[in-house]
């Protein structure tokens, strides 16, 4: 009760204070008239009654503070003066606010941004239960040159029913796409067949409906699927009666039996069906065929070093047992998440390494120009400890000053980070799976506003630390500010200046190299032009195409028909165009040659293509001849190789006219003649070497390999003629989905978007780092000139020339500059290293980069000497040495 | 900022509040009664006086009230709180226990 008392009579004090202080000098007035009073009655004169009273007294100001300091308000009324105080010193001064608040903002969002990010993508829980228990297992086919290979199904099964270090084994199947049809607009579904133990292993339940059971995994079983919870809303309105609907999927007949959770996906963003993949016991015993993406949960305890071992001896197992299919072939396991984030990881980490240098450049910044205007504040400090002032109170209020600051600019940073990550978010590639968004963090956003509030405080601390033990004469005696000022503030602004130069090489080194990482790419010949190329999908389902025949003509006809559009220059048909699959290939025998031993076979990758395709990508030819109108069903059964699959697989000899067959040495299959060579296609990526390639015409025989996408060189934009294109495909089979319309550059520039992305970020950050660097030299030369004035003054007076104080500046802050060059030039050469895997054809000490921004800093660093240098010849002796 | 009393902080306020126990009194009458008690030994400086009248308002010991003095004049005259009662009893007994103790010490020792 008392303590709410208490309480409450803070409170009042707070608010009533000029009641209150009026109350009490009248106390206090009382106490003295009575007292003097008093005094009058033992005898006292009235001046001297007076006179004892007062002295009785004491100090009226001096308890008069005492008291009012009883009551407990004076933090809190001391603070809120100082609020007052430092809002309207940094109202004087617009442009010296501004620019603070600015530079600690842009410093705190784009680390707020980065940090959330690289936190999503590579330290946020996977939606999976136990997700760091769950790994990849790829097959180690490196003889053949893949070195993740996505296993067989046969290996798959082996694995699992030989392995101790799984609790168990699942398996997603390559590719899918499902035709929605039957349920308003017919729609292509991207899913995946799933063996039916997928979420068991995941950890994760549905949340309507039921999982997978082994009775619906069986070839001829009831067709079922199970839905996304994306997709349950986008497609079926979040039907709450969806358990148990029909659908029809690729002319199937198929359940809904369950939906999943609100942000559980498997294996990437795109995923919106899982049906059971349903495989015989064919297909569990085939280890040729390599199409799986295996998922696998570690038994607890074992550690990934463990299982590795144990995939290893099965692995060798499985080579004696099947020495035809598994020679030369291991099988090692990733974790999930390494999975996910690491083709990222490398480069979200050099991200978060510029922007903490970008940050620190900024609290240099910011710290720079609070010692300056602190060293311009002496003599008013200096004034203020004469009147009185303790030095805990000016220190409280130079604190004040300095937070104030640093939450406005931490209120602009929170603002601008939430754009920062949303722009940023958007730039991480589609492929990335459980990111179901990387929001704003705001444990990372607090400790990058702490950041900035600690310099802030450091900052504005420093100088009132300096100046609180100041001789108090000579520095009301210094005219403001414009006498030779202390070496000591000077060396520390100089420091920071070094350092900001510094930093800011170490972001130019690295921008630079990969903008030359990136030009080499795009000059990089990928062995097709990707300009003028409009590419479609026509992927024919089963069981509609299964005679070979129809799908033959259909090529035939559709090709026909969209050669006769206008603007079409030429259209082929390929199993996959470039950038669509890295693999695709299969096993061949040379004639003439003895069999090949067990992991020596020769798999190169394989296309299906249409005499026209190579005309339509202009790939170029090396040798021979491309298909033409000779070549057709019932002639010699002809090929063309790339200049990868010459060199490697006849090297010194010509490979025209020789044969080879496709499959084993034992096979008996028709035998191709090669006729012509072209030059390599990159298939994979365009930062990747090709592999052996073979192009194969699609209507000569029957592989499993059926032409796919149709590609168009058009001598319009590409698009403009995708309608058109479309028709003509409709012309010919009226239900066939038609999708994918794009044009090939689109697909080549996908490809270069994420290095692209980290080039104009690094750069990004490199050039605000310059932009502050200029700002920071230029601030502190300025401020040199002002406190030189007088100096330089008298030089003109006893006869300096202009150019010789502009020498005389310039080399200030050319020293300055060199010395932070110098600096940072070593350590850029140190740490480029550690991006040395984001760079293409380019060395960490590309010389031409480095020299390149030495210049640049030079010019830069000569225009911010510029002026303030200008600035200082313009100074007239008379007004220099007789202002005070 | 504490200021250098005669009387250790403590006892003052002690002083203080038995002194309003009786009756509601203003600083200056406060001062004097305790003068005139103690036999002119304890003399409470005003600089001591006021500001601990005010910390005892403020943690609520004591309330104050604006009243009319002897000579119609306007006074604060300041009461104990109820708390205050009770503060002031176990304060004095802590004193009579801590002032025998040391007598005993200066006698014996």
């Amino acid at each position: 009760m008392r303590r709410l008392q208490s309480l409450f009579n803070w409170f009042f004090s707070l608010f009533h204070k000029n009641t209150l202080d009026s109350g009490l000098s009248d106390e206090l007035r009382f106490h003295l008239d009575r007292q003097i009073e008093q005094n009058l009655a033992s005898g006292m004169s009235p001046d001297e009654a007076r006179r004892a009273a007062l002295r009785d007294f004491g100090g009226i100001p001096k308890f008069t503070e005492a008291s009012r300091d009883a009551r407990r308000t004076n933090f809190l009324e001391n603070l809120l003066q100082d609020v007052r105080f430092g809002a309207r010193m940094l109202r004087k001064n617009p442009g010296f606010t501004f620019f603070a608040v600015a530079v600690l903002a842009i410093g705190i969002a784009a680390n707020s941004a980065i940090f959330s990010i690289a936190d999503a993508v590579l330290l946020r829980p996977l939606p999976y239960r136990d997700a760091n228990r769950l790994v990849i297992v790829w097959e180690d086919a490196s003889a053949y040159g893949f070195p993740n290979d996505t296993p067989a199904p046969g290996n798959f099964a082996d694995w699992r029913a030989r392995n101790r270090v799984f609790t168990d084994m699942a398996a997603t199947s390559f590719g899918g796409s499902y035709a929605l049809t039957g349920q308003g607009n017919p729609e292509k579904l991207t899913g995946r067949a799933v063996t039916a133990n997928l979420f068991s292993v995941l950890g994760v339940s549905p949340a309507l409906g039921r999982d997978f059971r082994p009775k619906d995994d069986v070839p001829g079983a009831a067709h079922v699927a199970i839905l996304s919870h994306g997709l349950w809303l986008r497609r079926f309105g979040g039907d709450p009666q969806i358990v148990g609907k029909e659908i029809r999927l690729d002319d199937q007949k198929t359940t809904i039996i369950a939906v999943m959770p609100r942000g559980f996906q498997f294996p990437d963003r795109q995923i919106e069906l899982w049906t059971p993949a349903r495989f015989s016991n064919e297909d569990l015993a085939n280890h040729g065929s390599h199409y799986l993406h295996v998922v696998a949960r570690l038994k607890p305890g074992v550690s990934l070093a463990t299982a590795n071992a144990d995939l290893s001896v099965i692995a060798k197992q499985l080579e004696t047992q099947y020495p035809d299919d598994n020679a030369k072939l291991g099988a090692f396991a990733v974790p999930l998440r390494d999975q996910f984030a690491g083709d990222v990881r490398p480069a979200l980490l050099m991200l978060v390494g510029a922007v903490c240098f970008v940050l620190l450049i900024a609290c240099a910044n910011v710290a720079n120009l609070l010692l300056s205007r602190a060293a311009g504040r002496r003599r008013e400090l200096a004034m203020r400890l004469t009147l009185g002032a303790t030095r805990l109170r000016i220190l409280q209020q130079m604190l004040t000053e300095s937070l104030l600051l640093a939450l406005l600019a931490g209120a602009l940073g929170l603002l601008l980070s939430i754009f920062a990550t949303q722009f940023l978010a958007a730039l991480i590639p589609n492929s990335f799976a459980p990111i179901t968004g990387a929001n704003l963090d705001p444990r990372i956003l607090l400790f990058t506003l702490a950041v900035s509030l600690a310099t802030g405080i450091l900052f504005g601390i420093i100088p009132a630390f300096r100046l609180s033990r100041l001789h108090l004469a000579p520095s009301l005696q210094q005219s403001a500010g414009r006498g030779a000022v202390g070496s000591g503030g000077s060396r520390l602004r100089n420091a920071l200046v070094i350092c900001e130069v510094a930093l800011a090489i170490v972001l130019l080194a690295g921008a630079a190299l990969l903008i030359r990482s990136l030009a080499n790419l795009y000059h990089l010949d990928p062995g097709f032009q990707s300009d003028h190329v409009l590419v479609v999908r026509t992927p024919l389902s089963y069981p509609r195409y299964q005679p070979f025949a129809r799908r033959v003509s259909f090529y035939d006809q559709v090709l026909s028909k969209v050669e006769t559009l206008p603007g079409v220059l030429a259209a082929g048909y390929t199993t996959w165009v470039p950038l669509t699959n890295p693999g695709g290939a299969t096993s061949i025998t040379i004639e003439g040659r003895p069999e090949p031993a067990p992991g020596e076979h020769l798999i190169p990758n394989i296309r299906m293509i249409s005499a026209n395709y190579p005309a339509a990508l202009r790939m170029k030819l090396i040798a021979g001849r491309f298909f033409d109108r000779t070549d057709g069903s019932h002639t010699q059964f002809v090929a063309l190789i790339n200049q990868t699959m010459a060199k490697n697989y006849w090297p010194g000899e010509n490979p025209l006219g020789k044969r080879f067959k496709r499959g084993n040495y034992k096979d008996d299959r028709p035998w191709f003649t090669i006729v012509g060579i072209v030059g390599d296609v990159h298939q994979a990526a365009l930062d990747l070497p090709a592999r052996p390639e073979m192009y194969l015409l699609y209507m000569q025989f029957e592989t499993g390999f059926d032409p796919e996408y149709l590609a168009l060189h058009t001598s319009v934009d590409p698009m403009s003629l995708a309608e058109a294109v479309r028709q003509q495909v409709w012309s010919v089979d009226s239900e066939q989905p038609v999708s994918g319309a794009m044009p090939l550059s689109d697909m080549v520039d996908d490809n270069l978007a994420s290095r692209r992305m980290q080039a104009s970020l690094l750069t990004g950050f490199a050039a605000i780092a310059l932009l502050l660097v200029t700002l920071g030299i230029y601030a502190v030369l300025s401020f040199a000139v002002a406190q030189r004035t007088q100096e330089i003054g008298v030089r003109v007076a006893l006869g300096a020339q202009p150019a010789q104080v502009l020498r005389m500046i310039f080399s200030q802050g050319l020293k300055l500059f060199l010395i932070g060059a110098a600096i940072g030039l070593v350590a850029a050469f140190l740490l480029t290293r550690a991006i040395s895997h984001l760079l293409f054809h380019v060395s960490p000490y590309d010389p031409a980069s480095f020299a390149a921004i030495t210049t640049l800093l030079v010019a830069v660093a000569l225009l911010a000497c510029y002026l303030p240098a200008r600035r200082a010849t313009q100074v007239d002796p008379l007004i220099a040495l007789r202002y005070d | 900022m504490t200021k250098p009393t005669d009387l250790v902080q403590g006892t003052l306020d002690l002083l203080i509040l038995k002194t309003i126990a009786l009756q509601p009194l203003h600083g200056w009458a406060i001062a004097q009664r305790i003068r005139q008690v103690s036999n002119h030994v304890l003399q409470v400086n005003q600089g001591a006086l006021y500001p601990a009248l005010h910390r005892l308002e403020q943690q609520a010991w004591i309330k104050s009230e604006w009243g009319e003095s002897e000579n119609n004049r306007r006074a604060k005259y300041y009461s104990l709180t109820r708390a205050g009662k009770k503060y002031l009893q176990s304060e004095e007994s802590n004193w009579h226990r801590l002032s025998s103790a040391i007598g005993l010490v200066l006698k014996n020792v």
